[in-house]
């Protein structure tokens, strides 16, 4: 009778600590859905930024205020690279 | 008593026998029910890339913000914290928490929500995913929007929607005693899967410059809309396309608003004379100085002529001429040609509600009409199906399909599908092609209607086209469609651009869409963008046309800054010795001495040709050799 018992409380144990463990996965993984989410949303807005900084819309109006103006072809000189490579 | 108590136990068990035997199972799945929830698991749209993988349109998770009054602790804390990190005003923020129950909608991310998590009173909806556009301006129209409530989708979001949607999942989720929701970890489960990605043929540079410079363009010649479509004649790919309308709003008219071409129509009929052996660019017609009847119709040329050839007629744009040649051409041949071209039938470019422009059919046709569709009236089309057309004479007179589609991708990275180039039909023979490209030559450099356009170290191709502008009761007084389809380099070329103006100011093309497209070339020329393979490009020797570039004060020269003197751009110079130099030394400094530079090889300079120390005009280009350290 003794031994019947001590084997259901093993059993019980054994089934709590793998819910406990599980529920704890579970909440990790929870957690590191939300860095995720975290990061895509920072990747996601430094995008934009680098997008932003280096549109017409931004670079254009502060390289007039210096006094700077687009190049005509004349002045656009491809050098190649190596071994004749220009590469697009 | 014992009989009392013996009937109550039994009603007991009779009572537990039915809960736990007979309703058992419907009990069970109440308390389940209660303690958990199946939910559906939104699938991630996919993302649409340009065709270098710049993002365009990504899907990323986005949360509302619900505000508790009763359970803040520090009232103003949380609205500073909303003003910081939410960007909300100060005022909707005041107003927010001072409501028993306050609401953003925002969306926001989940950078900006994350310091808000665990603030009293301030509780984070569950993420939603939503569409995010980086720059959210940049080819709208072409991209479109998916559909929401009360809105239809538009673009490529729609015609690409079944590949982009993916499939959602599912999951069953406990609720903890706070009514938070933790993912069971035994629950079914199934994993969403996200749509595929599509990269577009689109380049994200080469498309804000299409963008800037027209919307520039419609401002500069004071015109009510515009189009722009550049294109890779070799693939078809749609590099740019860009629609803005009399109020700058992005449309998607280049692909759904047809016009009468006007003159860029007339190296149509050249090139069914020349493919059918009636007419060798040579030959000459008498351009009657100007005015001509034909018909019931009088004729005229902006730039009276007499004889003329054909490349003369094509040059000189000359009305009169192109009519005169129309007339050795049958109307099938000239119909048959026009729709070998495209004309009169959609592209089948991946966007919906495209326009197949208007051919009519020969038995349709008045006694005027194939003089009107030499000189381009009477027929309408697209900027993408002129894009497509003048592709085939950029591509040895093979025509392609357009498309926007340049690889789709499944969400474990295999790629499913890769743009090839698509021959519809081979238009003209690569002998006839060469001869008309030479002919668009002609029209930048010799003397045509395009000088605007010339360039001055590359050569373009082109033709401009104005056409009066129809309106419901017939052509509008002093209304245009000015047009310039063009190709880049005009020896073997890598862009096809078309460029139309919608009434500019003084109505001519080669006074409005020639010289955007030459500051459209010089831009792409200099950006980082890859729609030109550099290493393909040759420098021009300075040409007639050039010339004109270089009196516009187009000379190079790089100076210091800031400016300590002004250069001097008339007086005959010494070219700089810069034999032993690197290649960007010497360029520098022969740019410096406002001259202009060929380069040929890499590495350090071994010779300069005419050679240093050789007095020469400014603006004289100057051939710099090198090769690599031995």
């Amino acid at each position: 009778m003794t031994l019947w018992l001590l084997f259901v409380l093993a059993m019980l144990v054994w089934v709590v600590a793998r819910q406990t463990s599980a529920v704890v996965a579970a909440t990790e993984l929870e957690e590191l859905q939300r860095r995720r989410s975290l990061l895509e949303a920072e990747r996601a807005d430094l995008l934009r930024r680098i997008r932003r900084a280096e549109s017409h819309a931004v670079l254009v109006p502060r390289a007039e205020s210096l006094g700077l103006r687009m190049p005509v072809d004349s002045e656009i000189v491809h050098l190649p690279g190596p071994g004749g490579e220009g590469g697009r | 008593m014992q009989g009392v108590f013996a009937i109550a136990l039994l009603a007991l068990l009779v009572r537990a026998a039915q809960v736990q035997i007979l309703q058992g199972a419907r009990h069970a799945a109440t308390a389940r029910a209660q303690r958990t929830e199946r939910k559906e698991i939104p699938a991630r749209r996919g993302a649409l890339l340009d065709r270098n993988g710049t993002p365009l349109a990504l899907t990323r998770k986005t949360h509302h913000v619900n505000l508790a009054r009763r359970e803040m602790v520090h009232p103003d804390s949380v609205i500073r914290l909303l003003v910081r990190y939410l960007g909300v005003s100060r005022r909707q923020a005041r107003r927010e928490v001072a409501d028993s129950f306050g609401y953003l909608h925002g969306p926001f991310n989940s950078l900006e929500v994350e310091p808000l998590q665990g603030v009293p009173g301030v509780h984070v909806s569950e993420p939603e995913l939503q569409r995010h556009y980086s720059d959210p301006e940049l080819a709208r129209a072409v991209i479109g929007r998916p559909a929401e409530p009360g809105r239809p989708a538009s673009g490529l979001e729609r015609i690409l929607d079944s590949l982009l949607t993916g499939r959602p999942g599912s999951s069953v989720v406990l609720h903890d005693r706070l009514g938070n929701d933790i993912e069971s970890p035994i629950g079914p489960r199934a994993l969403p899967v996200a749509g595929h990605t599509v990269f577009l043929t689109i380049d994200a540079r080469a498309q804000e410059i299409a963008e800037w410079l027209l919307q520039d363009g419609v401002e500069q010649y004071e015109a009510s809309g515009g189009d722009v479509v550049v294109l890779d004649p070799k693939t078809g790919e749609i590099l740019a396309v860009a629609s803005v309308d009399a109020r700058g709003r992005s449309t998607a008219d280049a692909f759904t608003s047809q016009f009468e071409p006007g003159s860029t129509a007339k190296l149509f009929l050249a090139a069914a004379l020349m493919e059918h052996g009636l007419a060798r660019e040579t030959d000459s017609v008498w351009a009657e100085e100007g005015v001509f009847q034909l018909g019931g119709r009088v004729i005229h040329d902006e730039h009276p002529s007499g004889w003329l050839t054909l490349a003369g007629v094509i040059e000189q744009s000359s009305n009169i001429g192109i009519a005169k040649f129309a007339e050795r051409l049958s109307a099938e041949r000239q119909f048959g040609m026009l729709r070998d071209f495209g004309l009169g039938a959609p592209t089948g470019v991946e966007y919906p509600s495209e326009s197949g422009g208007r051919l009519w059919k020969p038995h349709q046709w008045s006694g005027t009409t194939p003089a009107s569709l030499a000189m381009g009236y009477e027929v309408a089309v697209t900027a993408l199906q002129l894009a497509q057309a003048y592709g085939a004479i950029a591509n040895d007179g093979v025509m392609l399909q357009p498309t926007l589609i340049r690889e789709v991708r499944s969400p474990d990275g295999r790629t499913i599908y890769r743009h090839v180039p698509e021959p519809v039909r081979r238009v003209l023979t690569p002998e006839v092609a060469r001869a008309l490209r030479a002919m668009l030559h002609g029209v930048v450099y010799r003397g045509g209607t395009a000088r605007n356009a010339a360039l001055t170290s590359y050569e373009l191709a082109g033709k401009t086209g104005t056409a009066r502008r129809a309106g419901p009761g017939g052509y509008v007084p002093g209304a245009y469609y000015a047009n310039f389809a063009a190709l880049f380099p005009a020896d073997d070329p890598q862009l096809v651009m078309v460029v139309k103006l919608v009434d500019p100011e003084g109505g001519y093309a080669r006074l409005s869409a020639a010289p955007l497209t030459r500051a459209m070339v010089e831009q792409l020329l200099a950006a980082r963008s890859g729609v030109l393979d550099r290493s393909r490009l040759a420098v021009a020797e300075a040409g007639e046309g050039s010339e004109a570039a270089i009196d516009a004060g187009t000379v190079p020269y790089v100076v210091e800054w800031p400016l300590s003197e002004i250069p001097d751009t008339l007086s005959p110079r010494r070219v700089p010795d810069v034999v032993g130099r690197p290649l960007r030394d010497a360029a520098r400094r022969l740019h410096e001495a406002g001259l202009r530079v060929r380069v040929v090889g890499w590495g350090v300079v071994r010779s300069v040709e005419p050679r240093p120390g050789t007095t020469v005009e400014p603006g004289s280009l100057i051939t710099v050799r090198a090769s690599e350290r031995r």
